[in-house]
Formats: structure tokens, C-alpha cells, sequence
């Protein structure tokens, strides 16, 4: 990590006086670097800063989009945010979505893809990385889809198998039932994104110098003990990161659960997203919308601003 | 990608919103003008909720049809499925201000929103029953678009809620069509006990369910009384006949369906096939489903496919000929600046030939205009189900679309909690009461 930059360093010092005068009037004038920016700065405070603070506006205003007519109600919004129970219920089960997501696409796909880096075969290492791969590549809203059918009660590829191993009584309407419904969304979802972690933890393994290993295996170090004091420190920077995208991604997590469920049954599958679209969509009330997405944004930011600053200072150099 | 479509929602909302506050109020004084020459060199935009098969050819053939008699109109069709999608989308272009000159409107409240903002424009002097056009139109249908005395729809088609039953599976087991509720419950221990599922039904939209309960509240709660409550300012949803709507609701589920308590598990398409196969006896559907589910060659079609009207419980305290039914149709921009022409080409699109042609298979969508519906053009059952609508002493507008959003809402959500289990009848109907005072 840090043999590069003392590398451009080095060839910095041996270019000739002219090169660095002009190395130096580049550097007195950042300005021309920051030119460059611009367009995307521009794009960004088009199309997400000012939208940005347009929701946070639109969330004190009641807001009759039929008539235009719009009334401007302080807190109102967010005092009714408050007291939602389907609110607090959609939060809950982007809790949920999180965790999960942390166990199975963090730690669990961590630990698959130190298996699968330990597969003394390269062609079989590629194989094993692909197949757990495929399903990252199938369309979030397809494999939504795909689940919405394998889930169906009695004619479901599920419900099916159970019965025909004897287990008929576990058979039920997965997306159908309030206390089923949510956690079958999330289980597609862990399926659907299982592979993309554990290629990603596969590329930050394979960083890693093998030497250490091999020193440890001189020492009769054993894989379990390998694993938790080289693999799991030495990643930890993907790990800080994946926990970042996935604790985030839980909690604006829409497509699956509008493609399987749309929030129900009775709104028990509701999360943040799709209670945002309900109410602005469904209800006609934009002013609580808006305010819904002010408070995602607001728990989305305070996490990522908590994590980064857990992981701070955790960069690996070796 | 995971949050592609929650950014694109939630940008959908806030551009949609910022399109309006960088623009004048949406609502205002009608600016439409119908008494005009159409300018037959002009352009009208159109927004059907026709897309997908088999209904998606049907507006291309009429435009192809109308543009072929008037060749420099430009005509710019957009088509969205009908429900939810049509739905967004409208709520979007509202918000924008950007309506098409022609657009897709439910009954009921829905209608009532573009009427009563100025979104829509005034067609009682073309359209009125006692005008040459509105001679052509069931009076029914278009009452059905009336607000405040004027009206502002053209309806395309009719639309009710039948139930649609397998008569070799009826006459294999000695039965005829039920009379009464209770009868139909008791039909369901015959058909279930010969090894078929009573009635199909699938409730993952919610609606399904819907659909039973407002006919079922229809039968029980007196008219005057459901007209107060589907009105926000009147509303109280206090009836018992709300009640007793929804425990016969529950027990239709319970004692006829298939799946039972795991039906908001299924799919309303599951349900058709369940019965299109001859696997089910009955399946409540819509008019408008008839000739997607009585396909040529499917079991269905060979035993013989029947309807009736779900059947009213005995002493019921509302109307017992209600019938659950409501004209789906379009409605010209209020401030339209083609809008003679645009009514133009809706006068075309409901002229007889082709009338005449959506009401014929594969279309199989009972127009509203006045003998488009026959036996010669239309299947038995299209041509049955719309007799009986014209013959309906009164109908009702589904649940959903009569109430206003909220309280809509929450009647779905009841649906499906009646239906699970987990909600009873009597905190159903408190979720809806609350819906009803927060709009108040």
C-alpha cells in the first residue's frame, strides 16, 4: 500500500528543473483541477442535492396534488411519522432486513469465501466463485418474481418439496401469512445477493500475501485459527465496508418487497421504501411521503457517518 | 440496482412535486374548449389504460383508424396497465401538470378528483343523456361519471363483478345456481366434499377481497346509509351491517376457498387458472375477465362456462339487487387546448363499428354503448353479464375507487386481515373508521 506512492515520489525528485516548475505551477493552481469537478458537482446538485432539499421543504406542507392547493403545517408530518404504528413497523422490518443481511452477506459470505479461496484447484475456485455469482446476476425484480412463484401455498416449489419430505405441516402461504411475509422477502434477497458479497471477500483474500499463510502453516497454525487471526483482521476493511452498503441497503431496500408482497398482507411487510411509495402513491399524501424520505435519508446518513467512523482507522497495510 | 426503483419512486414523487411548485396551481377555471371546429391538423395525447395483451392493439387500431380519415392529426399514445400502473402514472402527470388531452378514469371518487380540480372538462352539453351522443350510452354509464350535476366521462366500457361457475361440475353434482348466501355456503361443503375447490380466489392484491366485501356490504348496509359514509364529510362506518358484511365474508373464505386463510398468498391469475383448468367451481370475477378466462379450448370452456350474481343473504337490511358494477372510461383535459378535436376522436372511438369491435373476442370488453353488446358480437357470457348489468335496479361502485384513498386503503388492508385471521371484524372496521377521520 504505501510502496507506490514512494515510488512517484522518487521519480518526482529525479525529473528535470522544467518538468517540476511545471509540476509546481499545476499545484499553484488547484483551482484548474477543481474545473473538472464542476460537471458532476453540477449534476449532482441538479439531480440530488436540490431534490434533496425539495423533499425536506415538501415535508412540512399538506399537499392536495388533484388541486394544487398546498398548506404549509410545520411538523405536522413528522408528529404523525411519530405516531405510525405501520411506520414503526416498516422501520422494524428494515431492521430486520439489516441484520439478516450483516449474518449472511457479511460474516456468512466472509466465511464462504475463505472456503472457497482455500480450494487448492484454480478451475474449481473460479467454478465455485461463478455459481455463487449467477444468482447476483438475475434482475432483482426477476428473482422477485421467481420467489413470488416458488413461495405460492400448495402449488409452490416449496411448500411442495416440504410435503413430499414429510414436513407438510411447515407448508403454508409464505408471503401470505403477516408473520412469514417479510422474512420470505428477505430470504429471496439473501439468496439474490449471497454471491456478489462472496466475491468480493474472495478478491480481498486473494490480497492478502500468501507468504503469511504459508508461515503459519510452517508454525502448524490450523485453517479455524488462520481464518479469525489472519483472513478476518486483514479484510477488515471490506468487511467495514460491505457493513456500510449493507446496513444502507437494508434500510432502502423497495424492489423485492413491492414485487412480492407491495407491503402486505395487512402492511406486514411494509419497510421505509414502500410505505413512502403508499403514501404518496396510494394516498394521495405527498407532504407524509416527503417526510418519510426525510427521515431514510436522515437513518441512512447517521449510519454511514457512525460506521466510518468505527472504522477509521482500520486501514490494512502490509 | 437494489435501490434503483426506490430512487426512481422517490425522485418520481419529488420531481413530480417540484414540476408543480415551479408551476401555477393544477387546479383553476376550465379552459377547454368543445364548441370549436377540431382542428383536424392539430395533435391530442392519449393515456389508456389498455397496455399489455390482449388489450394493447385496440387504441392503435382506432387511432390507425382515425388518422387514416384525417391524415395530419398526430395522435401520441401512451398506455399503461390497467390498476396501479395507470394509477402512478396519472398521479404523476397531475402533479406535473402535464395530463394528456385523453385520459383513463375510474368511477367513483377517482373520477370525482379530476372533476372537482378542473382537470376535467365539463361534457354535459355533448354528453348529457338527453344529447345526440349521450343517446348512445346506457344512462347507467354515464351517471356513473356525474358529479355535482354535470358530466365529465365518456364511458368505454361496463364493468361488474359475477361469479363465474363451471356448469359440468354444477350438474355433475345436482346442483343449480344458489338463491340465496347461505345456500352458496352450504353448495361449498357438496363441491369441496367431491374433491374440486368451492371457489378460486386469490387475495395477494388485496382488491379480490375487496370486491366480495362491498357487495357483500351493499346486500347488508342500507344505501342511504353506505352513500353518507363513502362520503369523507358524512362518513361515520358505523352500520352493524359492516359487521355482518365482513363475518359472511370470512366465512366464504373459510368454508369455500382452496387456500382459506393462505389465499392472500395466491395470485389472482392462479385463482383464473384454478378455474380455467376445471380444477375449481367458481371464481368471482369481473365482466371484463370473461373471454380471458373462457378461452377457447380450456376445460372451462368445454364443460360450459355460467354466471350469477353472488347471491344476497336472506334479510339482509340493504339492497339486495345491488349490483357491484361501475363503467371504466376517459375524460378530456379541462384545459386541453385541442380539446374539440380530442372529443372528436373519442366520439370516434365509441362510434358502433367500434364499439362493436372491443366488445367482441379477444377484447371481450362490454362497451357502454347502447346494442354494441350481441350475441352476434360478443360470447354468451359478455353478452349475458351485460343484460344483467342493464337490467340491475342499482349498482355500486367497488370499494376502492368509490371511497377516497385512505379509506380505500385501509379497506384493503382489512381484507387481507380478514382473510389471514388476523384481524377481526370489529377492529377492521375500527382501522377504517380512523382512515376516515384522519381525511376528515
Amino acid at each position: 500500500m504505501t510502496t507506490a506512492p514512494a515510488a512517484i515520489r522518487q521519480g518526482a525528485e529525479n525529473r528535470p528543473p522544467a518538468s517540476r516548475s511545471k509540476a509546481a505551477a499545476r499545484a499553484g493552481a488547484p483551482w484548474r483541477n477543481l474545473v473538472w469537478l464542476i460537471p458532476a458537482l453540477a449534476i449532482l446538485a441538479v439531480f440530488v442535492y436540490w431534490p434533496l432539499l425539495q423533499d425536506v421543504f415538501f415535508s412540512f406542507l399538506k399537499w392536495n396534488i388533484y388541486s394544487g392547493e398546498k398548506t404549509f403545517v410545520g411538523g405536522a408530518n413528522y408528529a404523525e411519522l411519530a405516531g405510525d404504528p405501520i411506520f414503526w413497523k416498516a422501520l422494524g422490518n428494515n431492521a430486520w432486513y439489516a441484520g439478516i443481511s450483516i449474518v449472511f452477506q457479511v460474516f456468512g459470505a466472509l466465511a464462504l469465501a475463505a472456503i472457497v479461496e482455500s480450494v487448492r484447484s484454480e478451475r474449481m475456485r473460479k467454478a465455485f466463485r461463478s455459481i455463487y455469482f449467477i444468482p447476483s446476476a438475475i434482475s432483482l425484480t426477476v428473482a422477485g418474481l421467481l420467489f413470488y412463484f416458488i413461495y405460492q401455498p400448495q402449488t409452490g416449489m416449496l411448500d411442495v418439496f416440504l410435503t413430499n419430505v414429510g414436513l407438510g405441516q411447515y407448508a403454508q402461504a409464505w408471503l401470505g401469512h403477516e408473520n412469514s411475509a417479510i422474512f420470505a422477502v428477505i430470504a429471496m434477497s439473501q439468496w439474490q445477493g449471497f454471491g456478489y458479497s462472496v466475491l468480493l471477500f474472495s478478491v480481498a483474500l486473494q490480497r492478502i500475501p500468501v507468504e503469511l499463510y504459508e508461515a503459519a502453516a510452517i508454525d502448524g497454525v490450523g485453517p479455524f485459527r488462520k481464518f479469525f487471526s489472519f483472513s478476518v483482521p486483514l479484510v477488515r476493511e471490506m468487511t467495514g465496508l460491505m457493513m456500510i452498503v449493507t446496513i444502507s441497503g437494508g434500510f432502502q431496500v423497495f424492489n423485492e418487497v413491492m414485487v412480492m408482497t407491495g407491503g402486505g398482507p395487512n402492511n406486514a411487510s411494509q419497510v421505509l421504501g414502500t410505505w413512502l411509495y403508499h403514501a404518496g402513491f396510494m394516498t394521495n399524501d405527498f407532504g407524509y411521503s416527503a417526510a418519510i424520505g426525510v427521515a431514510i435519508f436522515v437513518i441512512t446518513l447517521i449510519l454511514a457517518v457512525l460506521q466510518l467512523w468505527v472504522s477509521r482507522r482500520r486501514r490494512v497495510e502490509w | 440496482m437494489r435501490n434503483k426503483k426506490l430512487i426512481s419512486a422517490s425522485a418520481g414523487i419529488v420531481l413530480a412535486m417540484t414540476l408543480a411548485a415551479c408551476s401555477s396551481s393544477a387546479g383553476g377555471n376550465a379552459t377547454a374548449d368543445l364548441t370549436s371546429k377540431p382542428n383536424y391538423s392539430g395533435s391530442i395525447s392519449i393515456l389508456t389504460a389498455f397496455a399489455g395483451q390482449p388489450m394493447d392493439p385496440y387504441f392503435k387500431g382506432v387511432i390507425k383508424a382515425y388518422t387514416a380519415e384525417h391524415p395530419d392529426v398526430k395522435i401520441n399514445l401512451s398506455q399503461e396497465t390497467d390498476d396501479n400502473a395507470v394509477k402512478d402514472k396519472e398521479k404523476v402527470l397531475i402533479a406535473s401538470q402535464s395530463l394528456p388531452d385523453i385520459y383513463f378514469s375510474y368511477a367513483g371518487n377517482w373520477g370525482q378528483n379530476f372533476a372537482e380540480n378542473g382537470l376535467a372538462a365539463d361534457l354535459s352539453q355533448v354528453i348529457a343523456p338527453a344529447t345526440g351522443w349521450g343517446k348512445t350510452f346506457g344512462a347507467g354509464a354515464l351517471n356513473a361519471f356525474k358529479y355535482d350535476g354535470k358530466y365529465y366521462g365518456v364511458p368505454l366500457y361496463n364493468d361488474a363483478k359475477f361469479m363465474g361457475y363451471n356448469k359440468a361440475i354444477f350438474t355433475k353434482l345436482n346442483l343449480s345456481v344458489p338463491g340465496t348466501f347461505d345456500q352458496l355456503i352450504s353448495d361449498c361443503s357438496t363441491i369441496k366434499a367431491a374433491g374440486y375447490t368451492p371457489i378460486a380466489f386469490g387475495n395477494t392484491d388485496g382488491w379480490p377481497g375487496l370486491h366480495y366485501l362491498q357487495q357483500l356490504i351493499a346486500y347488508n348496509v342500507p344505501r342511504a346509509t353506505l352513500d353518507a359514509d363513502l362520503n369523507p364529510k358524512t362518513a361515520h362506518w358505523t352500520d352493524p351491517g359492516y359487521i355482518t358484511a365482513m363475518n359472511e365474508f370470512t366465512e366464504l373464505v373459510t368454508k369455500c376457498t382452496g387456500d382459506g386463510s393462505n389465499s392472500d398468498g395466491v395470485t389472482y391469475t392462479t385463482a383464473q387458472q384454478q378455474q380455467q383448468s376445471g380444477k375449481a367451481a367458481m371464481y368471482y370475477q369481473e365482466l371484463i375477465e370473461f373471454d380471458s378466462v373462457n378461452t377457447p379450448g380450456s376445460v372451462l370452456n368445454k364443460d360450459g362456462f355460467g354466471i350469477f350474481q353472488l347471491p344476497a343473504p336472506a334479510g339482509a337490511k340493504g339492497d339486495p339487487t345491488t349490483l357491484e358494477a361501475a363503467p371504466e372510461g376517459y375524460m378530456i383535459n379541462g384545459k386541453s387546448k385541442n380539446a374539440a378535436l380530442a372529443l372528436d376522436f373519442m366520439k370516434f372511438a365509441t362510434n358502433m363499428a367500434n364499439a362493436s369491435v372491443l366488445s367482441s373476442p379477444p377484447y371481450g370488453q362490454p362497451s357502454a354503448v347502447i346494442g354494441a353488446v350481441t350475441k352476434s358480437t360478443s360470447s354468451n357470457a359478455v353478452a349475458q353479464g351485460s343484460a344483467l348489468v342493464n337490467k340491475a335496479s342499482s349498482t355500486i361502485v367497488w370499494l376502492d375507487t368509490a371511497s377516497v384513498p385512505a379509506v380505500g386503503d385501509a379497506w384493503v388492508s382489512a381484507s387481507e386481515g380478514l382473510v389471514s385471521g388476523s384481524l377481526t371484524p370489529q377492529a377492521a372496521l375500527q382501522s377504517v373508521q380512523a382512515a376516515s377521520e384522519k381525511v376528515k
